[in-house]
């Protein structure tokens, strides 16, 4: 085969996918592709130009926030998440972030690891009660990470109903019209404002607290700065770690082999079979794999060549993990399931400034979720083929029937 | 003069890497798929997970902890000692050899 690997390319089978992806990132670091939104887009196809993408300051994304450009995407980027941290940029990221990023440290999520234990099992021990066969998604995977973010933010249990109902309405799954969701928002933001006030006045050891008193230090954080804090967490926290954790749960029962090994040591396997699956998961899974499209866009401040290729003043460029993940230079026989894998420089979470800010918090969601699961139900099976939205962008799974 | 960063994994494991001067360590290992060292934020002091302890004998040839540095070590997942460092701030200079034990977890 001459031609020059195609991107964006059309769904075709796993080892396909692979083989084309291998080709692809042998032949350029990047391809120009235009979005359906906002015009050309550079997608970034080797796990090296990505990484130096993603750590070059004069990668910004102010134009976005400000309204100059159009965020080049699938859909209109919606307007409530153009004021978040993500488009920000130093140094009033940089200061927004560190606040944030202390709340949500490696340290602070091993603190909660074991409440996070306690609520699976109360998940698992409510789906046992009931009887299979249930449905993953809604028993388990969706509601171990809003307990977590309710917890970590300092949603009072009492509230935690209408809490979990007005967020979840953003959630893809929950297939809300419109003038629902914006009722729903309006509801959360006036409840958050108020929980953000409490706080200042009553601080107590979470999230909110933490932030509301930054502004008594050197730093000063207004309800403005913390509102889309809060809901950037939510949003990005439900939808995304809810799918990673029914994506790994369908790859491992679709992979006889690697979950007899996963059974041998749930706890111990756990934080590299969590790893696998941010890299590989929706490979693993087994359905056909299409290629096309990346993450939220940065705009180049100047000329930049990254690895041969020119990226003019102007243009936008983005990671594109579906291939940084399967880069045979970075990632050893990237086809492969592997969950013992040791060496996974994955770029699902990204990296540098705005790598995920929720990161620590949904692998230890997912090696939770994963390894009490299957330490509980070690003969869960499917009781039925998974159900996908396809009519929104993420496509997430809405059904996993599962029985044992 | 060439630099070298010896790596020593939580196992006692060891690697030697030679490393270019002006590189961070944390750079350095990420670069040479050295496994423990994740590196995420890519040196913005935003992620504690380039946790490393340093030989004493090499923690003088490096800049002092920054006060933000501090922040981030008071955070990360495995207790900080008192030769902690974050490897995305040790810069490695010419003729340096370093030797530096990486944590139990990262995470």
């Amino acid at each position: 085969m001459t031609a020059t690997p195609e991107y964006p390319f059309g769904p075709m089978t796993v080892p396909e996918a692979v083989a084309h992806t291998a080709r692809l990132v042998a032949d350029r670091p990047m391809t120009k592709m235009t979005m359906p939104y906002g015009g050309d887009v550079w997608l970034v196809h080797r796990n090296s130009a990505a990484r130096a993408v993603l750590a070059d300051p004069r990668f910004i994304r102010r134009p976005f926030r400000t309204g100059e450009r159009t965020v080049p995407f699938f859909v209109p980027f919606p307007d409530f998440l153009r004021t978040t941290l993500q488009f920000e940029d130093p140094p009033q990221h940089t200061k927004l972030r560190k606040l944030v990023q202390k709340a949500i440290s490696p340290k602070r999520v091993a603190a909660m690891r074991a409440s996070a234990v306690t609520f699976a099992n109360q998940l698992i021990d409510a789906m046992t009660a009931r009887g299979g066969p249930r449905n993953l998604v809604t028993d388990y995977a969706v509601s171990l990470p809003i307990e977590m973010l309710s917890t970590l933010l300092g949603v009072p249990s009492a509230d935690r109903e209408k809490f979990e109902r007005w967020s979840a309405s953003t959630l893809a799954v929950a297939g809300k019209s419109e003038t629902e969701i914006a009722a729903d928002l309006r509801d959360l933001s006036a409840y958050m404002t108020d929980l953000i006030a409490r706080r200042r006045n009553q601080p107590q050891d979470d999230l909110l607290s933490a932030l509301a008193h930054a502004r008594d230090r050197d730093e000063t954080l207004t309800d403005a700065e913390i509102l889309p804090i809060a809901f950037i967490l939510i949003v990005g926290g439900f939808d995304n770690t809810a799918t990673f954790l029914s994506t790994g749960v369908l790859a491992l029962l679709r992979n006889d082999e690697q979950r007899a090994q996963f059974l041998t040591d749930p706890d111990g396997l756990a934080p590299t079979t969590a790893e696998e699956i941010l890299r590989h998961g929706s490979f693993a899974v087994g359905q056909p794999v299409a290629g096309g499209g990346g993450l939220v866009p940065f705009v180049a401040t100047e000329d930049v060549e990254i690895e041969g290729q020119l990226i003019a003043a102007g243009d936008a460029v983005s990671l594109d993990p579906g291939s940084a993940n399967h880069d045979p230079a970075a990632i050893d026989d990237p086809g492969r399931f592997d969950i013992a894998r040791k060496d996974n420089p994955h770029l699902m979470l990204s990296y540098g400034l705005h790598h995920c800010l929720g990161a620590p918090l949904a692998r230890m969601e997912l090696q939770v979720g994963l390894a009490e699961l299957f330490k509980r139900l070690p003969q869960i099976r499917l009781a039925g083929e998974p159900e996908y939205n396809r009519a929104v962008l993420t496509q997430p799974m809405t059904s996993l029937p599962v029985t044992w | 003069m060439n630099a070298e960063v010896l790596y020593i994994q939580p196992d006692g494991t060891e690697r030697v890497i030679g490393a270019i001067p002006g590189d961070s360590v944390m750079i350095t290992a990420v670069r040479n798929g050295i496994g423990g060292i994740l590196g995420q934020c890519g040196g913005s002091l935003s992620c504690a997970t380039c946790h490393v302890f340093v030989d004493d004998h090499d923690a003088a040839g490096f800049a002092p902890i920054s006060e933000d540095e501090d922040d981030m070590l008071d955070v990360a997942a495995t207790d900080r000692e008192d030769n902690s460092r974050l490897s995305c701030q040790l810069i490695v200079t010419a003729g340096q050899h370093i030797r530096v034990t990486i944590p139990k977890t990262q995470l």
